[in-house]
């Protein structure tokens, strides 16, 4: 385990998260098309940044930091790390930051369809969702870590994690789908507002049941309330932003342009799911880890296959 | 290969490239038909003519124009320091920018008007972007005529359009660069244009094969020449309301060198009776509405 990896693979994993935000003010500001070439803004490297090219060109420069950033860290893995699985994981990562540089150029080119805007936006949580796990991974937590006795006759964590994460991202896909289908002077499709408040409620039903689970089962194991608890408090705080975005972005057709708070809020809601999707990965990372898998589980892997 | 099966490859060959021919044709006829000069159908008109023209009143108080925050581009706010929203001009209760057109009719003698090959005026039409604004807001072209694209502004801008029918486009225009030259091949009534650079710039441009269309003054008035005598639905355009704007559509009789006149209202007060046709004494009483 090294040090130094782990402070790489969370400085990653930071850089992701701002280029999430970044990624979210380019749709707030309604910026993706500010300028009609790629990967070049208006034939130069470093264009004058004024109006909204200084979002767009800012999210390419940011992105190519990541990029890079991405390659350093599967290098490092390459040469510090002797797990390889970690080793493929990185490379995964490489990979995945390179098919999003791809989406993110072919959805300019393409002039903002909905299917590759959205998958530029869902692929950007699973590259952020992998950062996150190579920082997990590489940390002294992760391997010093012990195993904990799980209770018996109840649903096992695991499981409940699994589930709460799968909601979640199947909300930030849904939410992806809903912020690209209208720019900030159209008003939002309603079937898929209804879907998102649909999603928003099955995320606080899984991610409520799984924290408090957590914190019933394992008061004390700080290993996991930690992520549980500020999982719990995170989800609060997006409810009340995906409100707040809601009711600002119901105005903003009668804007003359994207204002402040809408652009604010709608933001911060991007970001903010962005963290909760983080905690619940930590959360459920961790649980595979320290809690041993329900008997039922372990006797069916230890059964040899049928033909 | 046996002789038979030799036989349906040769026929199923034939069949496909046979499809595909008619395929290319078909969509050779379509693009014809979006086109401007068609040559098919009863070629040009060539008889006396009349005109449509009226007034576009905005009846009820107008929103007041909000104020655009040009603190992104500091351009913009030195060459418009008072840069306002311009969907709704009003002045003295008649609205600018309001599209008006000739939709359908049928010319005396009982052809209808796109039946007809209009010809595509050799001259471009203006759009330019000045003061981070464009100019005109809305404007009228035929298909497949040219639009001259310049950017008068000290920043950069791109004109992207969103037509339904017509490919999209944008393309960027730094300050400095070449007049850029558009058209479309297919009517298409209205297309909004946008500069994602500066989300508040906006134009709308009405694209038809007929040249049977106008935009009002800032007095409110529009006149539409040369019109064949016969009877039309004229449609006015206008922003706001809605993302597809508002229209009030009127039928409206064309006599030989006649002056009909088509007024229009629009408006929180404005109702569709308050869409009203006058026609001067010389002129035939149109049926409305039917």
């Amino acid at each position: 385990m090294s040090k130094g990896l782990n402070r790489f693979a969370i400085l990653v994993a930071c850089a992701t998260f701002f280029l999430i935000i970044a990624g979210a003010l380019v749709t707030s500001n309604d910026a993706g098309l500010a300028t009609s070439d790629w990967p070049l803004s208006n034939g130069q490297f470093f264009p004058r940044m004024v109006g909204n090219l200084f979002w767009e060109h800012g999210h390419r420069m940011i992105a190519t930091t990541v990029g890079v950033l991405t390659i350093a860290l599967a290098i490092y893995i390459r040469v510090k790390e002797k797990r390889m699985w970690i080793w493929r994981l990185g490379l995964f990562a490489l990979m995945a930051v390179v098919a999003q540089g791809i989406l993110g150029g072919l959805t300019v080119k393409m002039m903002l369809p909905l299917p590759v805007s959205t998958a530029h936006a869902t692929l950007a949580q699973l590259f952020f969702c992998t950062t996150v796990s190579l920082a997990v991974f590489t940390s002294r937590s992760w391997t010093e870590a012990r195993v904990l006795p799980e209770e018996k006759g109840t649903l096992p964590l695991r499981y409940l994690c699994t589930a709460a994460l799968v909601t979640i991202f199947l909300q930030l896909v849904l939410g992806a789908t809903l912020r690209h289908s209208a720019k900030w002077d159209q008003q939002l499709p309603i079937e898929l507002v209804l879907a998102h408040i649909g999603g928003a409620l099955a995320v606080t039903i899984a991610l409520g049941v799984t924290s408090f689970n957590v914190l019933r089962r394992h008061k004390g194991e700080t290993f996991l309330t930690r992520p549980a608890t500020i999982a719990l408090l995170l989800l609060v705080v997006q409810l009340f932003l995906g409100v707040t975005a809601y009711l600002t972005r119901l105005g903003s057709p009668n804007d003359p342009q994207p204002l402040h708070p809408m652009i604010g809020v709608t933001v911060a809601h991007v970001a903010c799911g962005a963290l909760v999707f983080a905690t619940t990965i930590i959360l459920t990372l961790r649980t595979y880890r320290v809690l041993p898998a329900s008997e039922a589980a372990m006797e069916m892997a230890a059964r040899p296959q049928e033909s | 290969m046996s002789k038979q099966t030799k036989v349906w490859l040769v026929l199923a060959i034939a069949l496909s490239l046979l499809a595909l021919g008619s395929a290319c044709s078909k969509s050779s006829e379509t693009t014809t038909n979006g086109g401007a000069a068609s040559t098919e159908g009863a070629g040009p008109y060539s008889g006396p003519t009349g005109t449509i023209a009226g007034v576009i009143s905005y009846e009820g108080t107008p929103a007041a124009p909000k104020k655009i925050d040009t603190t992104a581009d500091a351009a913009c706010g030195k060459a418009n320091p008072n840069l306002t929203t311009d969907d709704t001009i009003v002045t003295d209760g008649k609205l600018a920018n309001t599209f008006v057109y000739i939709k359908e009719g049928t010319v005396e003698g009982g052809k209808k008007v796109g039946d007809y090959s209009w010809s595509t005026p050799p001259t471009a039409t203006q759009l330019d972007q000045r003061g981070c604004h464009y100019s005109p807001h809305v404007l009228g072209v035929q298909t497949n005529q040219k639009i001259n694209i310049t950017n008068s502004d000290q920043t950069q801008h791109n004109i992207h359009w969103i037509p339904k029918t017509n490919p999209e486009w944008n393309q960027s225009q730094p300050n400095g660069a070449p007049a850029i030259e558009k058209s479309f091949a297919r009517s298409e009534v209205i297309i909004p244009v946008k500069c994602n650079q500066h989300p508040w710039m906006k134009a709308y441009i009405g694209v038809l094969k007929t040249p049977f269309y106008s935009v009002s003054a800032t007095n409110g008035t529009y006149e539409i020449k040369n019109v064949p005598p016969g009877k039309y639905t004229v449609v006015a355009w206008r922003e706001g309301g809605g993302a597809d704007g508002q229209t009030k559509t009127m039928e409206v009789t064309v006599t030989a060198s006649g002056a009909s006149k088509a007024d229009f209202s629009f408006g929180s007060a404005a109702t569709s009776a308050n869409t009203h046709l006058q026609m001067m004494p010389a002129l035939e009483l149109p049926s409305l509405h039917k």
